[in-house]
């Protein structure tokens, strides 16, 4: 399809005669426009209408006349339009359109307007409308001087045929941005047309309907969303390189994203996180969003050397956007604020509404990750912090610097105080009493004024390994005096090998974890009630913590009949039970701690969760009293009454953030906005 | 397979028929050795740093007086510039010394 109307296109500069030559084609063109190009019945069907119209005329109906041959013409157009876009938003289709109307639609109204002898010189062409299409002086192939009627036909037929494709376009604007980057032909040709024919309004109504209906649903991932609004930016901001209706058009996928729970989390994974769960193909593979932005950053500074913004572009689009009846969602004044270029970053930063809180999120999740490091390799988090210092400014980064010069610091302490070893100091090297080295002990050593808020558990670790981590305490404070350690006994990473009769497993596990089955050692069977005393937990988070180790066929868990209480027995030869997971030799990691979906960092969400469920009571209070109530309103009256005790100080995002957990409990519920107790 | 570095690999019990050897990466964090949290000149945290600085720890550090007080070392410094004559303790008023 696409290569025989490019076809058409070609032949465009051609003569007339070898035009003439050319074999009908399509379906279409078949009817209509196979006869203008068979050399006799051409010139006889031209006659016949001629005739006919003339004949009208006669009678006084000349529009009558004019309209009937039109409304074919425009059906005929119209169907062209449809054929030749099709589905296919990979190929560009408004030349080989334009070429079709040169082609066949004004070859019959010159035959026929000479015919009917309305022609008559047109001198100059390029005055007056001037088409857009038009970038080259029209040519009318075996035209010498167009009349004005014909002029005025291919003005009435380009403009309709853009509209045409641009309503094909916009009902397919959602695919379209789903298949973006590849469907970068179809938003160029739909650019194109809405500069002609100004109807971006339209655009803007369709897309946020599409947005509704198929992705703003509970069924889509937050992460899907996220994407395709990464997307929409990216793929409008050709057509609205001023940004004015993409401000109109994110701003409901911007709402339905802040009353997601995990919004924040998914931005800071796909801004930071090249390795993250989404294939949706933004970008290459293993690059994250931020990397990418960046890159695409320093080419835009390149080629910026030669010509800064097209600003007549900008203009334009102002001057399209000001056109608008409707103004209402896409506020000229609202998008134009002085940008120079769509800024998907600050597009991305607005869902949440301030840098700050995605920092603090990042922060977090940085915390986690550096936590669980049996290393201290961090170069791509320092690859990622350095482009989140270019965007975010290197005052908001400083307490995650910080963090990665504890590793940084960390790794250079952690030899040094392995390089004490070898030589003699005042105590012996080698703890005498376990006979275990400091080699199987690494430290991370953190500031812990400059990291989030970390859990600590009182845990009491096997007494070798104690024995330890007071020798690297002692060993620190000699060499870094007057500074001691404090150990968080429950942080940490264990590789951990067991060796059973039968087979040999191969552990990554958290602290606890370890501490647990180190107790079997010497003893292989416990009640949960003793082994909680020894590890120094409660016994129900010891039931809790063991049952990685059930999971795994390395403990097995029975009733003690006479204390009543769960009873766990090292499973010595997996011949005893029936075969569980652990085969023999194979290396199972696993960061023990994930499985309960929470780490010892706590979450910027539990952080807020606690500063704000004083509010609680207070907002629930509300609206049992007004039945439903806004965001906004909830957050005025907040504002209002909570001055003392404590002050409530909460950003818009916050509140609305903390009021989607309560929806997620079930305590409150959510519709069109506004929210109220649930029933 | 399991990556250990050699003699990294040790065991507990010696002569264990079931036998567990592990490497142990801990994380602690480290606190200055001193009897007060905070400086009493700045206010802020001693495991902090002093306003003027940005790093904590080695680039910010603490010295006591001889009257075992202890502060971060750029304010007292800072301090002591800053008294036209003798400088004393700002918390105990004693005349103030650096700890030898
Ligand atoms: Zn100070
Ligand atoms: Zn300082
Ligand atoms: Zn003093």
């Amino acid at each position: 399809m696409a290569g025989e109307s490019k076809d058409c296109y070609d032949k465009d500069d051609m003569d007339v005669d070898e035009k003439d030559k050319m074999p009908p084609k399509s379906g279409v063109m078949d009817i209509d426009g196979g006869h203008l190009h068979g050399e006799r019945s051409d010139s006889k069907l031209v006659k016949n209408i001629g005739k006919v119209v003339r004949d009208l005329r006669g009678l006084g109906f000349t529009s009558m006349a004019e309209d009937a041959y039109a409304s074919a013409i425009f059906l005929l157009l119209k169907a062209k339009v449809h054929d030749l876009a099709g589905d296919d938003f990979r190929t560009s289709v408004l030349e080989s359109i334009k070429g079709w109307i040169q082609a066949v639609p004004l070859q019959f109204l010159h035959a026929l307007l000479s015919y009917l002898g309305d022609s008559f010189n047109y001198d100059s062409p390029s005055s007056g409308l001037k088409s857009p299409l038009a970038s080259r002086p029209p040519s009318y192939p075996g035209i010498d001087a167009p009349s004005e009627a014909l002029v005025r036909w291919k003005l009435r037929l380009e403009y309709f045929a853009y509209e045409t494709l641009q309503d094909l376009r916009i009902a397919k604007l959602f695919e379209i941005i789903v298949d973006y980057p590849e469907s970068t032909p179809a938003i160029e040709d739909l650019k194109q047309c809405l500069e002609y024919t100004g109807q971006h309004s339209k655009l803007v109504e369709s897309f946020i309907s599409a947005l509704r209906y198929r992705l703003l649903t509970a069924g889509a991932s937050t992460n899907d969303i996220l994407h395709q609004y990464v997307s929409t930016i990216k793929a409008l901001r050709t057509i609205d390189t001023a940004g004015v209706f993409l401000e109109a058009v994110g701003e409901p996928i911007r709402e339905y994203l802040r009353g997601r729970k995990d919004t924040i989390k998914c931005i800071v994974t796909m801004l930071t996180d090249g390795t993250g769960g989404n294939s949706n193909g933004t970008g290459n593979a293993g690059d994250s969003l931020l990397e990418e932005l960046n890159r695409e950053e320093e080419n835009q500074e390149n080629s910026a050397l030669e010509d800064g913004f097209n600003t007549d572009d900008k203009q334009a689009w102002i001057t399209a956007a000001s056109w608008e009846p409707d103004p209402v969602e896409a506020d000229p004044l609202k998008g134009s604020r002085n940008h120079r270029k769509v800024d998907i970053l600050g597009m991305i930063v607005g869902i949440i509404g301030s840098k700050d809180q995605l920092v603090n999120e990042y922060r977090v999740m940085l915390a986690e990750k550096l936590l669980n490091k049996s290393d201290y390799d961090i170069e791509s988090e320092i690859r990622t912090l350095e482009l989140l210092k270019i965007h975010f400014g290197e005052s908001s980064m400083q307490k995650c610097e910080i963090m990665l010069n504890d590793l940084i610091d960390s790794k250079r302490t952690n030899s040094n105080i392995k390089a004490t070893i070898g030589q003699a100091s005042q105590t012996s090297t080698v703890s005498e009493d376990s006979g275990i080295s400091l080699d199987i002990l690494d430290a991370t050593i953190i500031s812990s004024n400059f990291w989030p808020p970390i859990q600590e558990e009182a845990l009491n670790l096997p007494g070798p390994v104690d024995q330890l981590l007071s020798d690297y305490s002692r060993r620190y404070t000699e060499i870094r005096t007057p500074r001691k350690l404090l150990w968080k006994k429950n942080l940490g990473t264990v590789k951990l090998e067991l060796q059973f009769e039968d087979r040999e497993v191969q552990f990554m596990v958290a602290p606890v974890h370890a501490a647990i089955i180190m107790q079997f050692q010497d003893q292989t069977s416990w009640t949960s009630k003793k082994l909680a005393a020894v590890i120094g937990l409660p016994v129900d988070v010891v039931n809790r913590k063991i049952n990685f180790w059930i999971s795994k066929g390395i403990i097995a868990e029975t009733m003690d009949p006479e204390s009543d209480d769960h009873m766990f027995t090292l499973v010595e030869n997996t011949s005893d039970v029936n075969k569980n997971s652990g085969d023999g030799g194979s290396c199972e990691e696993l960061l023990a701690g994930d499985e309960e979906g929470e780490g010892p960092v706590a979450s910027v969400e539990d952080q807020l969760r606690k500063e704000m469920t004083i509010y609680e009571k207070f907002i629930m209070g509300m609206l049992t009293n007004f039945g439903s109530m806004a965001l906004d309103r909830i957050h005025n009256t907040l504002k209002m009454f909570c001055v003392a005790d404590p002050t409530y100080d909460k950003s818009l995002q916050q509140l609305q953030s903390f009021l989607s957990g309560l929806v997620s409990e079930e305590k409150l519920e959510v519709r069109d906005g506004m929210y109220s107790l649930k029933k | 397979m399991w990556l250990l570095s050699g003699d990294a690999v040790v065991c507990l019990e010696l002569a264990c028929e079931d036998c567990i050897s592990f490497l142990w990466h801990a994380v602690a964090s480290w606190t200055w050795d001193a009897q007060d949290e905070t400086c009493g000149i700045c206010r802020m945290a001693f495991d902090g740093c002093c306003p003027d600085c940005k790093l904590p720890g080695d680039d910010c550090p603490l010295i006591w007086g001889s009257c075992n007080h202890a502060f971060h070392l750029h304010c007292i410094l800072k301090w002591v510039n800053s008294q036209t004559s003798q400088a004393h303790c700002p918390m105990c008023r004693r005349e103030w010394q650096f700890k030898e």
